[in-house]
This record gives structure tokens, sequence and C-alpha cells, in this order.
């Protein structure tokens, strides 16, 4: 009887292309553990530097924001061009949950830096109260924003507001320690900032996702902001305010 | 109290859920329409994003309709290849019509959100109708060839007007589910005919390549290859390899117990080719 063995079960294709799907997968995801493993410890830098803002007086932010920049978000910046180089050969979608965290937490790192007066160019020098916009995120991190007609790297509007609920997280803890420091004007500026975003947040309409949760939080921000000022203004201790009663 | 009893008589014929101020007055509420809200320097920049976002679960929304119903359609052809009882034949008519209809039906659906899942959204939604889809189309491939189905031949089942991409994870979690489908035909003919499928079924059953060397093949391949990610790799591997497992116990079975009745006992129960006239 002849055999049907040419006509084998598994035509050897099958076998190659899974093989080679599955090591290309292999090889991608190792070299971008080698490139997020870097970048991370540089964002850890960068957030440990940050952390000063905290106990840094107003008078002497300046250097500390030109050290966050020099030692946590330049090198961070160029991991980030190294990310997008390598990863846009590859379909964005299947692997940016590797470095997404990463991209929010250094985006909210540059949106803190930027608020108290750092990130500035020569275009632009930076002022205290300045948000970083999307798209000068990404003309600092050189890599595209929000991308819809092209499969590359990029930082998503996800990302970016995730990082902006980490920057009204940071200066509601910062509001309050500003009191310490003696700078109220800062505190009460703080305080019209968050709740000018606030109204902004209130503006998206959320799905039951981790972009809600975390603007959800904003609320609790708000509030704690409110409490020091309510505080302050209890005992007449807001610049302006004083003596209207 | 007397407010209480005020509230109470007004309007009574309204429907619940109207909203009111603290006299009982109804408030007046445009639904949709968005909050008056005092803009300030980020109103802008939060309009985009919002509408950004809004198209976004709008798509999710239209993807996952789609490929719910993708599902659906996929698990009928299934089920109707599962009355199929031969092996390396054409599908019966009655049988092949169906599936037919149910393909061209999927196509439809998936031509619809062309657009919503092309470039780099492709992997941005999930969409498991894909997976159930590959399941089908190669389940049929193996019953009317006895191959397994290659990634271009399932690309080239979706046609040119729906160029949606087929990812090789999708092509391989389907050719998992595919094993668990090769289980249920083998077990089901085997039971009515008193022999494990194979190309030459029939004088000589044994002289073909039968159902459970193709299933041992392609779970020996599926081993061999280093996972691809995707939902459930490990799980869906030892599903597999029990329901390789099972189909080995059903051919010694055959195989030793097979010769103590006469084969064809069952084909009386074979809904397959129910009140088909024999045409040969």
């Amino acid at each position: 009887m002849a055999s049907n063995s040419a006509t084998a079960m598994i035509d050897p294709a099958i076998f190659q292309f899974l093989q080679s799907h599955a090591e290309q997968d292999i090889d991608v995801n190792e070299k971008l553990h080698q490139i997020t493993a870097v970048l991370n410890r540089q964002i850890s830098t960068a957030q440990g530097y940050l952390s000063r803002i905290h106990s840094t007086p107003t008078a002497k932010i300046q250097p500390l924001l030109a050290q966050i920049e020099k030692e946590g978000i330049q090198p961070a910046i160029s991991s980030i061009q190294e990310l997008g180089k390598f990863a846009s050969n590859y379909p964005y979608y299947k692997y940016n949950q590797r470095w997404s965290r990463s991209v929010q937490n250094l985006v909210a790192v540059m949106l803190v830096t930027a608020w108290l007066g750092g990130m500035g160019s020569e275009s632009r020098p930076g002022e205290q109260g300045r948000l970083l916009r999307i798209e000068e995120i990404g003309e600092i991190l050189e890599v595209p924003i929000n991308l819809t007609d092209r499969d590359e790297f990029h930082v998503t509007i996800e990302e970016y507001i995730l990082a902006m609920t980490d920057l009204t997280e940071e200066l509601s803890r910062l509001a309050m320690n500003s009191v310490t420091m003696g700078d109220i004007a800062l505190t009460v500026r703080i305080s019209s900032f968050i709740k000018d975003l606030f109204a902004g947040f209130q503006l998206l309409n959320l799905k039951n996702d981790i972009l809600r949760r975390r603007v959800d939080a904003v609320k609790y921000h708000v509030k704690k902001v409110e409490d020091v000022i309510y505080d302050l203004s209890l005992r007449n201790l807001i610049p302006g305010t004083v003596g209207t009663s | 109290m007397a407010e209480a009893a005020i509230l109470k008589t007004q309007d009574d014929d309204d429907m619940a859920g109207v909203k009111r101020d603290y006299k009982g007055n109804r408030k007046e509420t445009n639904p949709g329409m968005p909050k008056d809200v005092v803009r300030n320097e980020y109103t802008d920049m939060f309009e985009s994003f919002r509408d950004s976002l809004d198209q976004h679960h709008d798509r999710r929304q239209k993807i996952g309709k789609v490929s719910r119903d993708v599902t659906a359609l996929s698990k009928k052809i299934i089920f109707s290849l599962q009355r199929v009882r031969k092996l390396n034949e054409p599908i019966p008519q009655n049988i092949s019509s169906e599936i037919e209809k149910r393909t061209k039906e999927i196509k439809e659906l998936l031509a619809t959100i062309v657009d919503d899942v092309a470039g780099l959204r492709r992997y941005q939604y999930s969409m498991p109708g894909i997976e159930e889809f590959v399941e089908a189309v190669s389940f049929a491939h193996y019953l009317e060839t006895q191959t397994l189905i290659t990634p271009d031949q399932m690309q080239a089942a979706l046609g040119d007007d729906v160029p949606i991409l087929i990812t090789p994870a999708d092509y391989v979690y389907g050719i998992f589910d595919l094993t668990g489908e090769m289980m249920r035909f083998a077990t089901a003919v085997t039971a009515l005919s008193g022999a494990m499928p194979s190309g030459f079924m029939g004088e000589e059953a044994d002289s073909g390549r039968t159902i459970l060397e193709d299933l041992q093949e392609t779970s020996s391949m599926l081993q061999i290859v280093p996972p691809i990610p995707g939902k459930g790799w490990k799980d869906k591997k030892a599903v597999m390899i029990e329901q390789v497992a099972k189909v080995e116990r059903v051919g010694y079975g055959v195989r030793v117990r097979g010769n103590e009745r006469p084969k064809g006992v069952g084909y009386d129960f074979d809904v397959g080719e129910e009140k088909a006239p024999v045409m040969d």
C-alpha cells in the first residue's frame, strides 16, 4: 500500500514559523529587559533626588532641579531614545506594557521638575507653575506622542494623564511641606493649580480601568491641599487675605 | 413634615429619578450635555484627551462585539464539523453549505472593523474571536485534507477583502484548541465505527495515518517550540497533553478489544449522515 507520506500532517514550514517567532520573542524580551533595567535605575535615581523638594526651600530649589535634570532625567532620556529605536522594530502594543510604567514615572518626574521651575530651555526658560504639555514631553524625549498612523514607539495620552496624577499627588505633599518651610505662597499656588487640573480631569469620560482609579484619587490630592489651605486661612496666615475678616 | 407631604404630592405621576432641589422643585438636567465648566488654561487639553479616549473606548467596544459574534459563529461551525464522520474526504454537502454561510457572515463582520484594527491597533485591542476562527478553519482543513493548516493558508482563508492580520499567537492558540476538536472527533468516530479514524478509513483501516498519530505529532511540535506569549500557554499545553493521552487510551482500546465486536456496530447512531440516501 502506498503510504501518503507525501502529505505529512505538519508542513516543516509551520515548525519553522513557530520556532522563529518564539525565538524572536525571547530575544526581544531579553533586550527590552536590559534597556528597561537601566532606565528604571535612572528613574529611581531621579525620583530619589526629587524627594528632596520636600525639604528644600524655594530659594535653594534651582540647584536641586539642575541636579535632578543632569543626573536623573538626562541619562533616562538617552535610555528612552535607545528603547524607542529598538522597540520601533516591533508592534508597539505587543510590548508596550514592558515600559509603559517606566515612561509614566519618567514623565511624572519631568512634570514635577518643570512645575517647580526646572526643565527650562533656551527658547523657554523654566518658571514656577508651568505644566509641561505632552507635546513638550515628546520634544524633550525626542520621541513621537500619541501615534495613530504608524506603528512606532511613542508616549501615549494615557501615560501622560497618569503622570499628571502623579504630579498632583507629589504637589499635594509639597503643599504641606512648603508651609513647614515657610513658603505659604507656594502652597496657595499649588492649591489653585491642582484645582484647575482637577476640573480638567472631570471632563474625561473614564471606564473602569487604571486611568479611572488614578484619576479618582486626584480628589484626595485636592482635599489634602484644601485642608492645608483651611488651616492657614483659619489663622489668617495666607498673604493677601490677612485682615479681611 | 409639611415639606415632606408636599414632596410626595407634587408631580406624583412623574417617573422616579427626577432630581429636585431642596424645595422639591424639579431640577433641569440636560443629559448628554457637557457640564458647564469654568474654563481654565488646561480645559482645551483635557477636552482633546477626552475625545481621544472616547474614540478609543468606542473602538474597543465595537471590536469586542464583533469578536464575540465571530466566536459564536465559529463555535457553530465547529459543532457542524463534529457531525462529519470521515477523514481526508470532502465535507458532506449539507454541512459544508452551512459552514460556508457562517464563514461568509464572519468575514462580513470582520470587514466592518478592518480600519479599527489596522496597523498599530492590531495588538492594541484583544480579539479572541480570531483564535476561535482559526480553530474552526483549521478543523475543517484537517478533516478535508488530514493536514495541519499553515499560517499562510490560514491568512488566505480570511481573504483579501478582510486584511486583518492573523498573529502568530492567534494561529498557535487556535491550533491548541484544534487538538481538543480532534480528540472529540477521534473518540466519537472510534466509538461509532470501531476503528481509529485514518485517511484510509474503510477496507484497510491500518494503512493510512491515523488521527492519533496526527495528534501526537501536533502535540510534540507544540511542546518543542518555546512559548509564544498569549493567554495561558502552560495551561493549554497541559490540556493538550491530556487530550492526546485520552485518544491514546481509545486507540489502545480498539486495538485490544476492537475485534471482539464487528466493525460498523454503532453506525445506526451516526447522525452525521442522517437520512442521506447513498448516491453512489
